[in-house]
């Protein structure tokens, strides 16, 4: 019993990271835009929100720090693939080398402490009695509500069920049509860019203000492009990226109860299975149905940039 | 001002241009990075010429430095032959680690003459490369799973391999070591002073990957297929297998890149033995514009700023400061890219 409480808590404490940024990276993949920098961002976002606790301990305040640093490289990045329209994969890559290199140079003087503040547990009254799940659900940190009910459902709306979500879908698949409609391609683009950049900014926050509360080097350790995956996996839909998230967390949980239970495999072979996980994810469902590839098929026009005058 | 003048935009870019933008990104992070450094109360000059005459004015400077132009060449070199087709070999860093991991494993394990294990141990470390990025060459060429991830994520795996063995079952029981595996026997026969003939062989690589993909049948249909694959697949070009070959041996520069910098510089394996060079190699490539002959001297401007890095450590410059201007570098480079594309018409021109 305790055990099976113990993973299912893990699983939503550990897949919260990567569905905070998996959501970040659904909206700017939606509007047309890879943000391969998500690695990066998080970096930053992980040690702004330990250096925001180390100077006032709120760690509210810390989250939406790391929200704003996220937004500001965010729009560095927007303005250069979207404004200028340079090499998206190059772009990304250079802000996962920056956001990563940054962070653990700030980071050396916060290595080894721990956050000064963190997202306390909060007991849901009633829900939190019920057995396994009571202490799995309802008696996490409030970011959980967040990133489990409020952002996935609203995001979904946003995308499917209003107007502006169809535009924004309209900018993602046919930049030129949605311009001769009448839709500002390049602003609706910059505008979900930075968004996504604050949430994975956010993601970051959630990893050293709730899930591992400390800095240390390199302690993202590639769940940015764990959360890319996710979204090609999760067919570029906020709910899906979110369920997705929550299998990686079951993956990071069985991994963790392995090491606390002394299971006759060595903990790097464990710590491997994330990512060997995120690779069988990518191929086994397109070669098992082929008919996932139309289903769950990119924007059309994802990674292009978009030039009036051109087309 | 700026009437009568407008912006056309070329399908290509213009070489001259683009190189221009890599001096100028180059210059504008210098500057910023001595902006910092300034602020920081240190003298930017000064440290400037203090790198310079410890890199050149020593036998032990340049040795330093040209052990670092080793491994940068190839995992550029690397790079810059997997773009050949458009394919985003990511996962350098990785097929680095899995080479040397390979080559440890000859060189702690295999007993034999060194003119026979030597070759064995640069073998292993090929195919130890190769073996890393054959599932991602096969999920691209076969299912088109996009490379760049798959091949980025088993950087990670890679890493915790090589941490699990040199901690662990190959441990160094003898010098009492916890991070690395016992000196491995044999090395490289060195070339100048400490630098060994990973240098020249490494050089020797990139022309003749140049050379290949610029006189051969093979090499033409590998550039025609990334220049336009189904341009290529319609004029009866295999690409699919030329997708393959490419990927493949991607991975094999890069895990013989590990293999040296195992039995030529540091003999033991450990955690940190790639030292970024993998991701290093991507600016290596970019900054070349993926030219095999230009990987050489990029991986020597690389170096120069990788060995910059390691002499200012004591003045607070770290090796992830030096990632972050590299990151810094390349994204103005992109942006450079871009604008290469761009000329200037005055209204009326003839020529729009």
């Amino acid at each position: 019993m305790d055990l099976l409480t113990g993973i299912l808590a893990t699983t939503f404490l550990a897949g919260g990271v990567l569905a905070l940024a998996a959501m970040g990276e659904v909206l700017a993949e939606r509007v047309g835009v890879v943000n391969l920098g998500a690695e990066g961002l998080m970096a930053m976002g992980a040690i702004t929100g330990v250096a925001t606790v180390a100077a006032v301990p709120s760690p509210a305040l810390g989250f939406a720090a790391a929200l704003v640093v996220g937004a500001l490289f965010g729009m560095v990045f927007a303005f250069a693939t979207v404004t200028i329209r340079a090499n998206q994969v190059l772009c990304g890559l250079a802000l996962t080398l920056i956001g990563t290199g940054l962070a653990n140079t700030i980071g050396r003087s916060y290595s080894g402490t721990p956050s000064a503040a963190v997202f306390e547990r909060v007991e849901v009254p009633l829900l939190s009695d019920i057995p396994i799940l009571g202490p799995a659900l309802f008696s996490q940190n409030v970011l959980l509500y967040l990133i489990y009910i409020v952002l996935p459902l609203g995001l979904h709306y946003l995308l499917f069920h209003t107007r502006h979500g169809l535009n924004m879908r309209a900018v993602g698949e046919n930049p030129a049509a949605a311009d001769a409609a009448g839709i500002p391609v390049g602003l609706i683009r910059f505008a979900y860019v930075t968004a996504g950049a604050a949430l994975c900014g956010g993601a970051g926050a959630y990893l050293t203000l709730a899930f591992v509360p400390a800095w240390s080097d390199g302690m993202v350790a590639g769940r940015g492009w764990i959360a890319v995956s996710l979204v090609i996996f999760a067919g570029y839909r906020p709910v899906n990226a979110v369920l997705t998230a929550l299998l990686f967390g079951l993956i990071t949980s069985i991994g963790f109860v392995g090491q606390a239970r002394n299971w006759p495999v060595a903990a790097p072979f464990l710590s491997m299975l994330p990512y060997l996980g995120t690779i069988a994810l990518m191929i086994v469902p397109v070669l098992a149905w082929q008919k996932v590839r139309r289903l769950m098929a990119a924007p059309a026009a994802l990674g292009e940039p978009f030039y009036r005058d051109v087309r | 001002m700026l009437q009568g003048l407008r912006l056309q935009r070329l399908p290509s870019v213009q070489p001259g241009i683009a190189l221009a933008m890599r001096a100028l990104a180059i210059a504008i992070v210098v500057l910023a990075a001595s902006i910092a450094l300034l602020v920081a109360g240190e003298d930017p000059l000064a440290l400037g010429a203090q790198l310079v005459s410890a890199t050149f004015s020593s036998t032990f400077g340049m040795e330093d430095f040209g052990l670092l132009v080793i491994p940068l060449i190839l995992t550029g070199l690397s790079v810059a032959v997997g773009q050949q087709i458009g394919t985003w070999n990511i996962g350098a860093e990785g097929q680095f680690l899995v080479g040397a991991f390979a080559a440890t494993a000859v060189g702690l394990f295999v007993p034999g003459p060194a003119w026979l294990i030597l070759p064995l141990i640069i073998a292993a470390g090929a195919l130890g490369g190769v073996v890393w990025i054959l599932v991602p060459t096969l999920a691209r060429a076969f299912v088109g799973v996009n490379e760049l991830i798959t091949t980025l994520l088993l950087n990670f795996v890679a890493a915790l391999l090589v941490y699990y063995v040199s901690t662990g079952p190959w441990r160094d029981r003898v010098g009492m070591s916890n991070s690395s595996t016992a000196r491995i026997t044999v090395e490289m026969p060195e070339f100048w002073g400490l630098i060994h003939w990973g240098l020249p062989i490494a050089i020797l690589m990139a022309l003749a990957a140049a050379a290949i993909l610029a006189f051969s049948r093979w090499g033409y249909e590998v550039r025609l297929s990334g220049s336009n694959p189904s341009a290529a697949a319609y004029a009866g070009i295999a690409v699919r297998r030329h997708i393959i070959t490419v990927m493949l041996l991607s991975g094999l520069i890069a895990g013989v890149a590990g293999a040296f910098e195992l039995a030529g510089t540091v003999h033991r394996l450990q955690g940190g033995i790639s030292n970024n060079f993998g991701y290093l190699g991507i600016m290596v490539a970019v900054l070349a514009r993926n030219s095999c002959v230009g990987v050489i001297f990029t991986g020597i401007l690389m170096a120069f700023i990788l060995n910059s890095g390691i002499i200012l450590q004591t003045q607070g410059i770290t090796t992830s400061a030096v990632l972050a201007m590299t990151g810094a570098i390349l994204f103005l480079t992109a942006i450079g890219d871009e604008l290469a594309h761009y000329r200037i018409l005055r209204a009326g021109s003839t020529r729009a």
